[in-house]
């Protein structure tokens, strides 16, 4: 699993990536009420909004921490948006992109990189 | 101006004030064990001064969206949205939520001080829109059960208590009349809103308060509302928002969704986020001793950068919060002083909310 600066992580399998945001995003952001993920099928660019996680103090943009073409949504969180808080780094995954470039996850920060940065 | 529950808040003993025209229950056994009641137990609140809309027709969705700061177009039905509406000028109208029914029926709940200007602002941006604004002061009531045995009271009067969530809504019937039952609250404390016709509320009220009795309820007065949504940050109009406060210089700036479609006032907003003079809002708690109370000034280094927007002692904390309105950038820690009557008191710059819930 690596992670972003901007909170989300990415988990890759067969070119694949599973992104969701991190436990310190979700704890952040308070109860997530309403999800806005990307369609099927869009081209995205590393850094490009994707998703938004609105709460009820906020509303956030979920960034794709890389390039490539989206595969999959979680169209559970339609129904069940606290999925992200209970289970933002597993069951509360958002959407799957696949990786057009993927020497982007070298950039990315391994998830002992990212606490150290949290804690700063 | 009456609620249809007047004669009941004076039997149970309250203490009224008058609120925007409205004589209201500021309290019943008093602000600090009423608030504790809905932190801990569970509250009643009679909100039927507030106002309800119904706004429906083709253009309906896009009218709504055109009003607001947030995002209204393309939501999912039976989802209710806070947002604030803006005027031409870049600044805040109101701050309401609204519910979408489906895409051409919708309904808003507004603050009662604003209820005239609130109705006279929809119609008049009506006109540009194939949509009908409907307004259901006079039939309607409002009633709100917060706190952790929301949930177990309310379901054992409506089933469907149970599986309603943060932010969603309902239609369910109480004795032969279709109501709604939404997921909503200005506490933070978890709960629901009522919206019902007036005769049905005065049912509803009694009904609540004996089914509670078991859970602890009590009936909860406009003084302890706003101890508690200032422990959760919210803002209030007149307060933290207001015509002469943009949007984003408030704590509801994150309702401003600026990649969304055109919005009144949008090209003032976005002229603001370059100008020098945009002000911020921000929570601060008190370092010395004493109440920082509204209207008192802020200093940073000498200089007078703004003024308190709310404060009060918060019970459940037990400290003195307020949020203030300043010029320039603050960062969370930061000391900044509250000049309390003639003393300059120290207080230091919080994240919102000040009141966090634990989760089990």
């Amino acid at each position: 699993m690596k992670f972003a600066g901007t909170h989300e992580w990415i988990e890759v399998d067969q070119e694949v990536g599973t992104v969701g945001v991190s436990e310190h995003a979700q704890e952040e952001l308070g109860d997530i009420v309403y999800v806005e993920l990307p369609e099927l099928g869009r081209e995205v660019k590393a850094g490009e909004e994707a998703a938004v996680l609105e709460s009820t103090k906020a509303a956030a943009d979920i960034y794709t921490p890389v390039s490539g073409v989206i595969v999959e949504v979680n169209e559970k969180l339609n129904d069940v948006s606290e999925l992200v808080n209970e289970s933002p780094e597993q069951a509360g995954w958002l959407f799957r992109v696949r990786l057009t470039q993927p020497e982007e996850m070298n950039v990315l920060m391994s998830p002992e990189e990212y606490q150290k940065v949290m804690r700063e | 101006m009456k609620t249809i529950l007047y004669d009941k808040h004076r039997v149970l003993g309250a203490k009224m004030v008058e609120f925007f025209g409205w004589e209201m229950p500021i309290q019943y056994k008093g602000i600090i064990p009423e608030h504790h009641a809905v932190r801990e137990k569970v509250g009643l609140f009679d909100v039927s001064h507030m106002g309800r809309i119904l706004i429906f027709g083709p253009d309906a969705e896009c009218f709504l969206d055109y009003l607001s700061t947030n995002k209204i177009s393309g939501k999912k039905p039976f989802t209710a949205t806070y947002t604030v509406l803006t005027n031409s000028e870049g600044g805040c109208v109101d701050d309401v939520i609204i519910y979408k029914i489906d895409n051409t029926h919708f309904f808003t709940v507004v603050n009662a001080g604003n209820r005239e200007k609130d109705l006279e602002h929809f119609l008049k941006e009506a006109k540009n829109f194939d949509v009908v604004v409907q307004d259901r002061y006079d039939d309607d009531g409002i009633l709100a059960i917060q706190g952790p045995k929301a949930i177990p009271l309310m379901t054992e009067i409506f089933p469907e208590a149970s599986q309603l969530k943060l932010m969603r809504f309902v239609p369910v019937v109480y004795e032969g009349t279709e109501i709604i039952l939404s997921g909503t609250g200005y506490t933070g404390a978890g709960g629901f809103e009522i919206y019902a016709p007036q005769q049905v509320i005065d049912t509803l009220w009694d009904r609540i308060l004996e089914v509670g009795q078991r859970y602890g309820i009590e009936p909860v007065g406009l003084g302890a509302r706003d101890t508690l949504r200032l422990e959760m940050g919210y803002a209030l109009y007149g307060h933290e928002i207001d015509t002469n406060i943009a949007p984003t210089e408030s704590v509801s700036a994150w309702t401003v969704r600026w990649k969304k479609g055109e919005f009144i006032g949008r090209s003032v907003l976005e002229q603001l986020e370059k100008n020098s003079h945009k002000r911020s809002e921000y929570g601060i708690v008190l370092v010395d001793k004493g109440i920082a109370r509204e209207g008192y000034k802020v200093y940073k280094d000498g200089k007078n950068i703004g003024y308190i927007t709310s404060g009060t002692f918060s019970p459940s904390l037990n400290k003195s919060i307020a949020i203030i309105l300043v010029q320039g950038e603050l960062q969370e820690g930061e000391i900044v002083d509250v000049q309390i009557r003639k003393n300059l008191c120290c207080a230091q710059v919080v994240p919102l909310p000040f009141y966090k819930i634990d989760k089990e």
